[in-house]
């Protein structure tokens, strides 16, 4: 049975009730988060990040417990706008939890109050380069590194890369091209093949309609074979051609 | 002060000096270490023989940012012979990918399935080598690695031993211990990624005893010339934890 794929993430509008769950899979894999709906062929999970639907089929057991995305609420409904330093530790908690969401979402709260807030920032994603923050890509390009084929690298690189690509595609085309000439030879041949053994069956076809098959008639009595040499002379004779033509 | 006393006095000194210097010395490592020395000091740095071979099962709990949208929390459990065991969980989903030295296997949510997959033979290949949980260098010479001391060269403030170590299986890798510690400070391997041969390099920083034995707590790994980062930092050691066989065994439903 194919696995359960994770569903689009979906919003819920309704409230619903809610379990702080650990779901174990066959074979160790896990779900954290709030069941919000449990059917006896799919379980759907807030993970913090939207919601998950988990085959019935691939669960091994499920573990109640306490959910960190609860904690993190209840931790952030304490916090005032402007607690800089509370957001600034929720947002480290809910990092050393693994809700990636949840810290992001709190140290967003930081750079609120503290735009600059090197915390904040560099958990963010944010890079500190010639005084000015700036994001990963963009810190990756001030220092000259190039974006080839979805990497970045330095330009000495990426351009072996290139030449490297190109050299691949030129071999590639290369064998194509030799493969091709290998195929419209073989056409060819097989062509002329066709062409020979089509002239042979016209030819036989020709002999099969001699007068002197079918009786000897018109061609004089010396033309006819002796009775000695008539096997022999019956072995050279060509074959009956078949009632196709030939491929 | 006569001559006399002088000449005592100094004549007393003698011993002290040379005393001295015999410290001095001993306490230098020796200008032309060889491979062997180099090693058997890296080993006893790291706890000594006895301690590391008496660990037949380790858990390493941390973290793994590679950015700020790609962070994860990581367990690395390794059990005797080349097994191993990596859980990575992001937002509250936990994928592991498990080899037993020959085979390996994974059920990865964050690819959208939860079904349990073989892995690649050349990923298997990787973690054997990783499996080892004592490291190549202790007893390589009976692993059938070999071992071969490149130089010295500056890492930042540092300076290390370059050693080639080409393991069993083929594979180069450089490792490049501490001239005053003895400690492992980098580790550097080639590997192909994407069709390209990349040099990767494993830094190791932040020393610190488990039951007598040394780890690292930090350890940043990089392609050369690339930018990206991969920062690993272990919060808990765990040694000897028990570790059962079911963990490593790959289930019935792998489907290829």
């Amino acid at each position: 049975m194919r696995a359960a794929r994770f569903l689009l993430p979906l919003v819920f509008l309704v409230p619903l009730p809610v379990f702080a769950d650990d779901v174990y899979l066959q074979g160790g894999a896990k779900f954290s988060g709030r069941i919000v709906e449990q059917t006896e062929t799919m379980i759907s999970m807030d993970i913090g990040d939207g919601i998950v639907g988990i085959a019935m089929s691939r669960v091994d057991h499920i573990v109640k417990a306490p959910s960190p995305l609860d904690t993190y609420d209840q931790k952030a409904a304490k916090l005032g706008p402007k607690d800089a330093q509370g957001w600034r530790n929720l947002g480290r908690w809910a990092g050393q939890e693994g809700l990636s969401a949840q810290s992001r979402k709190a140290y967003q709260h930081v750079l609120v109050v503290a735009p600059d807030d090197p915390e904040a920032r560099e958990a963010l994603g944010f890079v500190l380069f010639d005084g000015r923050w700036m994001t990963e890509e963009e810190s990756y390009v001030a220092q000259g590194y190039v974006k080839y084929e979805g990497e970045w690298m330095t330009p000495a690189e990426a351009q072996l890369a290139q030449e490297n690509a190109e050299a691949e595609q030129a071999r590639q085309d290369t064998e194509r091209q030799a493969r091709e000439e290998e195929t419209a030879k073989l056409q060819e041949e097989a062509q002329a093949a066709k062409v020979e053994k089509q002239a042979e069956w016209e030819k036989s076809t020709r002999y099969w309609n001699l007068p002197v098959y079918l009786g000897g008639w018109g061609i004089g009595a010396s033309a006819w074979p002796s009775t000695g040499t008539d096997s022999q002379w019956l072995q050279q004779w060509p074959r009956q051609p078949s009632s196709e033509t030939p491929k | 002060m006569s001559r006399g006393r002088k000449a005592l006095r100094a004549f007393l000194m003698i011993p002290l000096a040379l005393a001295f210097v015999a410290v001095v010395l001993a306490s230098q490592p020796p200008a032309t270490l060889t491979v062997d020395d180099i090693v058997a000091r890296h080993v006893a740095a790291c706890g000594g023989l006895e301690k590391i071979r008496s660990i037949e099962s380790l858990r390493e709990t941390g973290r793994i940012s590679a950015g700020a949208d790609r962070k994860a929390l990581v367990t690395r459990e390794l059990k005797r012979p080349n097994r191993t065991r990596f859980e990575f969980t992001v937002q509250g989903v936990t994928g592991v990918f498990v080899t037993d030295g020959e085979r390996g296997w994974k059920m990865s949510p964050f690819d959208g399935n939860t079904d349990p997959t073989p892995l690649s033979d050349e990923v298997v290949r990787e973690a054997a080598e990783q499996g080892d949980l004592e490291g190549p260098l202790v007893d390589w010479k009976a692993k059938g690695h070999q071992v071969e001391l490149v130089g010295r060269e500056k890492l930042g403030e540092r300076e290390a031993y370059k050693l080639k170590l080409t393991l069993k299986s083929g594979a180069v890798r450089y490792e490049y211990l501490d001239v005053k510690t003895f400690y492992l400070l980098r580790t550097e391997s080639m590997r192909e990624m994407r069709g390209r041969a990349v040099q990767i390099q494993a830094n190791f920083s932040n020393y610190s005893k488990t039951r007598g034995v040394l780890f690292p707590r930090k350890i940043e790994l990089a392609a050369a010339g690339r930018p990206q980062h991969l920062l690993v930092v272990l919060d808990k050691i765990e040694i000897n934890p028990p570790l059962s066989d079911a963990l490593f065994e790959m289930p019935d439903s792998v489907t290829p």
